[in-house]
């Protein structure tokens, strides 16, 4: 066996590297067998020719033997896939060419005392901690794939409900608000056109009436509107919507924005009701002066930080469902996280991550 | 007077047409997109005020704005209203600061109101500054929050939202049911309190309010 195709295999052992192609393998082993060959051959000849007492060409052979024995048996191992399994199996497949090595160099160099016995409880006791090892620990890939199917789950039932909240919100909004104005609308205009004859000033005090109806509904579809999508978001994108915000609230409000390109529509959209959420919170409890809201992007993750000089002491779980848990679970379906700081006295600092490959 | 309304929406433009039309104004363009508002601002006829909506193609998102401030770089202070579905205080102060005055920023729904509307597109046109209620309420309550504002009567805060939507000492007197000289005497006061120098027209003294509004909100 070459040192460089020594050097490959241990390294892919130890890195969990891409073993070479079969076709390159199969032809590196050929090579091998036949350089094995050749040299046991030309060994045996010289031996004959020099007299042919002690038949030392088998040490010739023991090692072209041992070296592809060990490669067969350390690339069947590094089949597994790279973790914890692979590493046993590489262990086992080098525990199992040492053991016949030991015993075939006790044989070639005239049996005696059979000194293989201690290597081979060495060894044994090493495996067998090995394994006990492996035993005991989670089975690592498992245990992760199990937790991000937990949270994948919890995220996509939690995102699911607050859909599903949101929609019933929407549907109630329209049916209470600009619904009913449009029906009132209706009636007002109908009987305007009943009087229209009869009571000319009625029927002009009805269609006033219905006039400032429209303006009502129109102000309850621009509150439904803003609150599924907010027409600034989708002029300004998600920086001009904050400062839009902060331009709407009655705190100073600094925002710091540091973002090369423009996040996927729906990260943005949760990253800004976040930060909505969260200045309006500023507005409403904080006793604020000032707040501020930076936002970057760090190693594949969007990150927003808003903070106050108020009094603190804000709770994710007042309230019920609203608020800040149902900004957390909003950012739950994008794998996004919000942590609250807010000691009593202040200041209050919120950050939220939410990961966005760029 | 002569007037061009840009409206993507068939159903409004024409609205806006005849609702203009039956108001003695000329129409002498209504078109549905920023380029075609630029080639009629640019038309032979030399029009008197532009009605803008924010909304236009092609993305439907602040095209009319954007068209807006660039038809006033190209010819200052050329009188536009904008109108929108909604109001943003960024946008008005965007268009604020695209030249002083004859210029307007309102709800849509505005236009319900005929004559207040109307009104509206005349003292555009006469070189006003004329903000939607929503705009200036938003600026009072944040001004109020942080600064000498809360020092006014209830009156004066009244008087301060009129005068900073852009309306005339008359309006005022007509909307708070009082007399022209009640109103004149509200707002020596509120500029005396706001310490605010004495304006000699109507059209300064708005945007001597506004500026010190956006400056306190």
């Amino acid at each position: 066996m070459s040192p460089d195709a020594l050097r490959s295999l241990a390294l892919a052992a130890v890195s969990g590297e891409r073993r070479p192609t079969p076709v390159a393998w199969r032809r590196a082993l050929r090579t091998q067998l036949a350089a094995g060959a050749i040299a046991t051959i030309a060994s045996t000849v010289v031996w004959a020719a020099l007299g042919g007492n002690d038949f030392w060409p088998r040490w010739v052979l023991f090692g072209f033997a041992t070296a592809i024995a060990l490669q067969i048996a350390l690339r069947r191992a590094l089949r597994h896939p790279a973790g914890r399994r692979r590493r046993f199996a590489v262990h086992v497949a080098i525990f199992s060419i040492l053991m016949p090595v030991e015993i075939v160099v006790w044989l070639l160099s005239g049996l005696g005392f059979f000194w293989p016995v201690w290597p081979m409880l060495a060894f044994s006791l090493l495996l067998g901690a090995h394994g006990w090892l492996m035993s005991r620990l989670p089975p690592e890939r498992e245990q992760e794939l199990a937790e991000r199917v937990d949270t994948l789950t919890r995220s996509r039932s939690g995102a699911l409900d607050t859909q599903a909240a949101e929609l019933r919100r929407i549907e109630r909004d329209l049916h209470d608000g600009a619904q009913a104005r449009l029906v009132a609308m209706g009636m007002s205009l109908g009987l305007a056109e009943q009087l229209l004859r009869s009571d000319p000033d009625g029927a002009a005090e009805l269609i006033a009436e219905a006039r400032t109806a429209t303006v009502s509904a129109l102000d309850d579809l621009r509150a439904v509107v803003r609150n599924i999508h907010p027409p600034v978001l989708a002029d300004r994108g998600l920086v001009g919507a904050i400062e839009a915000l902060a331009l709407d609230l009655p705190v100073r409000i600094a925002v710091h924005a540091d973002l090369s390109e423009t996040p996927p529509a729906p990260v943005e959209s949760a990253l800004y009701f976040a930060v909505a959420e969260c200045l309006a919170n500023v507005a409403k409890h904080s006793r604020a002066t000032h707040a501020s809201v930076t936002l970057s992007r760090h190693d594949g993750q969007l990150r927003a930080i808003v903070s106050d000089d108020g009094v603190g002491g804000a709770a994710r779980d007042r309230g019920s469902g609203t608020g800040l848990r149902g900004v957390a679970s909003r950012l739950e379906a994008f794998d996004g996280t919000l942590e609250l700081d807010s000691p009593t006295g202040g200041p209050t600092t919120v950050t939220i991550r939410v990961p966005c490959a760029s | 007077m002569r007037v061009v309304i840009a409206e993507d929406l068939a159903l409004l433009r024409d609205g806006l047409t005849r609702l203009l039309e039956a108001n003695g104004f000329e129409v002498v363009a209504a078109v549905g997109d920023p380029d075609a508002l630029a080639e009629a601002l640019d038309g032979p006829d030399r029009v008197e005020v532009a009605v803008v909506d924010v909304r236009m193609p092609p993305t439907f998102t602040n095209e009319g704005l954007t068209a807006a401030i660039a038809a006033r770089a190209k010819r200052p202070g050329l009188p536009i209203l904008v109108l929108s579905q909604y109001v943003e205080q960024l946008y008005a102060r965007e268009l604020m600061r695209s030249g002083e005055g004859a210029i307007g920023y309102l709800l849509k729904d505005r236009v319900t109101d005929v004559e207040l509307f109307v009104d509206a597109v005349r003292r555009v046109a006469a070189g006003a500054t004329v903000l939607d209620p929503q705009v200036v309420a938003a600026l009072m309550t944040n001004a109020h929050e942080r600064g000498p504002v809360g020092r006014l009567t209830p009156r004066e805060r009244e008087v301060l939202a009129l005068i900073a939507e852009g309306r005339s000492n008359a309006a005022i007197a007509t909307a708070l049911v009082v007399s022209e000289k009640a109103v004149g005497k509200h707002i020596n006061n509120i500029l005396t309190k706001l310490d605010l120098p004495p304006a000699a027209d109507d059209n300064r003294r708005v945007l001597a309010v506004l500026a010190y509004l956006q400056d306190e909100a």
